[in-house]
């Protein structure tokens, strides 16, 4: 109950704080949510709509051919759903966007690395470096893929490191 | 012996009204679930309709799984279907009973492809038209 009233209020502040960053033009910090209302509903019904901007155009083609069997789960879809939020995520993909994290994440990756894992990539893993495994296995947690629990203002693409919280239970 | 029991199985359906359907099914919804019954009368000659407590045991019969522990339909969608539940991942899912959340259960699509995927994932396998049935008839009383 504690984290949960106090969620609105900090949510409130990553909109003051992100209109504070957008007005001085630092904009291209933040990604912002996912967009394309296919993709909203259908990829983010079991999990957050992770960021098209986190994987390279590779990864996504891959994720979207394996939908069948998709980390124990089946997330299959008509062919109409598929083509359009792939072409969705490859055209936000990391190689199509100038985002800070883009360019790291690419920078991060082998050329012959296909991660289906954002939480699998070099990146990922040296921003987490702090975060021991079992924190991550917390009730409350779960698994590195629920983004949101510790970055509370993810779905908005809000990744801020001053801003991460992480559930003590 | 199958025309018999067919004849019987339809006489049964004449003379009762709305047989198997529980109140409250948007037309769509009503004519799957009839779709349903009458794969589910092919598939089983003792088949009688669809029941409320049937459905109740398979959404809390609890199977192995390898990767998450015991799985039912009770472990994202909580015991009380009225309230709100949580996927493998940590997602909240708005409550499942129609009761809670009034868009449950009126869109086709939805109410198959995610009962295609949820049986996958907790029994292995795709429901059986009686057991897609007897869940519906749970779900929908809640
Ligand atoms: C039926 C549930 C379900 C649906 C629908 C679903 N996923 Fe997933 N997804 C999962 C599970 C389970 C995992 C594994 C999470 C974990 O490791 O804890 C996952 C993980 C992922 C990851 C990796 C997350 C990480 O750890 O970095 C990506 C990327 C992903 N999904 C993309 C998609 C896309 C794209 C779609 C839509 C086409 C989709 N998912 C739809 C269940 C789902
Ligand atoms: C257990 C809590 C936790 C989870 C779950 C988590 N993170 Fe983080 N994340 C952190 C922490 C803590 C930091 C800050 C590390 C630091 O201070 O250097 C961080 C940092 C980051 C950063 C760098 C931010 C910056 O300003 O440089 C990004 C990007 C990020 N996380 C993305 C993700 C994504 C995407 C997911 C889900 C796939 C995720 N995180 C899941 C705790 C978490
Ligand atoms: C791993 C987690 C998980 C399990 C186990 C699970 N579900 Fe679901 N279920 C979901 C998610 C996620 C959704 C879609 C999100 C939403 O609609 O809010 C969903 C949606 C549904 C819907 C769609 C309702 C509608 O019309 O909107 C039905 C029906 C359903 N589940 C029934 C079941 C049944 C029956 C079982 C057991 C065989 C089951 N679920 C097991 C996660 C799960």
């Amino acid at each position: 109950m504690n984290s949960l009233s106090k969620m609105p209020i900090s949510a409130l502040f990553a909109v003051i704080f992100s209109s504070v960053v957008t007005a001085h033009g630092g904009g291209s910090e933040l990604m912002g949510g996912a967009t394309n209302s296919a993709y909203l509903k259908e990829c983010g019904a079991c999990h957050l709509a992770y960021q098209p901007q986190f994987l390279p155009k590779r990864s996504w083609e891959k994720v979207m051919n394996t939908l069948d069997s998709h980390f124990g789960d089946s997330a299959a879809l008509d062919d109409a759903l598929k083509s359009e939020i792939l072409g969705y995520l490859v055209k936000n993909s990391a190689d199509a966007s100038s985002s800070k994290i883009s360019r790291k994440m690419l920078a991060s990756l082998g050329t012959a690395e296909t991660p289906l894992k954002i939480s699998d990539t070099p990146y990922f893993k040296r921003k987490h470096r702090e975060v021991r495994a079992d924190v991550f296995k917390r009730k409350s947690i779960g698994s590195p893929a629920n983004c949101t629990a510790c970055h509370l203002s993810a779905d908005k693409g809000d990744y801020d490191e001053h801003k991460v919280k992480i559930p003590r239970k | 012996m199958r025309i018999p029991s067919l004849f019987v199985a339809v006489c049964l359906v004449a003379a009762t009204p709305g047989f198997g359907l529980a109140a409250g099914f948007n037309p769509e919804m009503t004519k799957y679930v009839q779709g349903l019954e009458t794969q589910a009368k092919k598939q089983e000659s003792s088949f009688k309709g669809f029941d409320a407590a049937r459905g109740k045991k398979l959404f809390f019969d609890a199977q192995p799984n390898a990767k998450s522990g015991p799985l039912s339909c009770a472990t994202c969608h909580t015991s009380d279907l009225k309230k709100s539940g949580k996927t493998l991942v940590g997602k909240v899912i708005p409550p499942l009973a129609p009761s809670a959340n009034k868009s449950r259960l009126t869109n086709v699509k939805e109410t198959e492809k995610w009962l295609l995927r949820n049986f996958k994932q907790v029994y292995g396998r795709e429901g059986t038209a009686r057991e897609k049935g007897d869940v519906l008839m749970f779900i929908n009383a809640q």
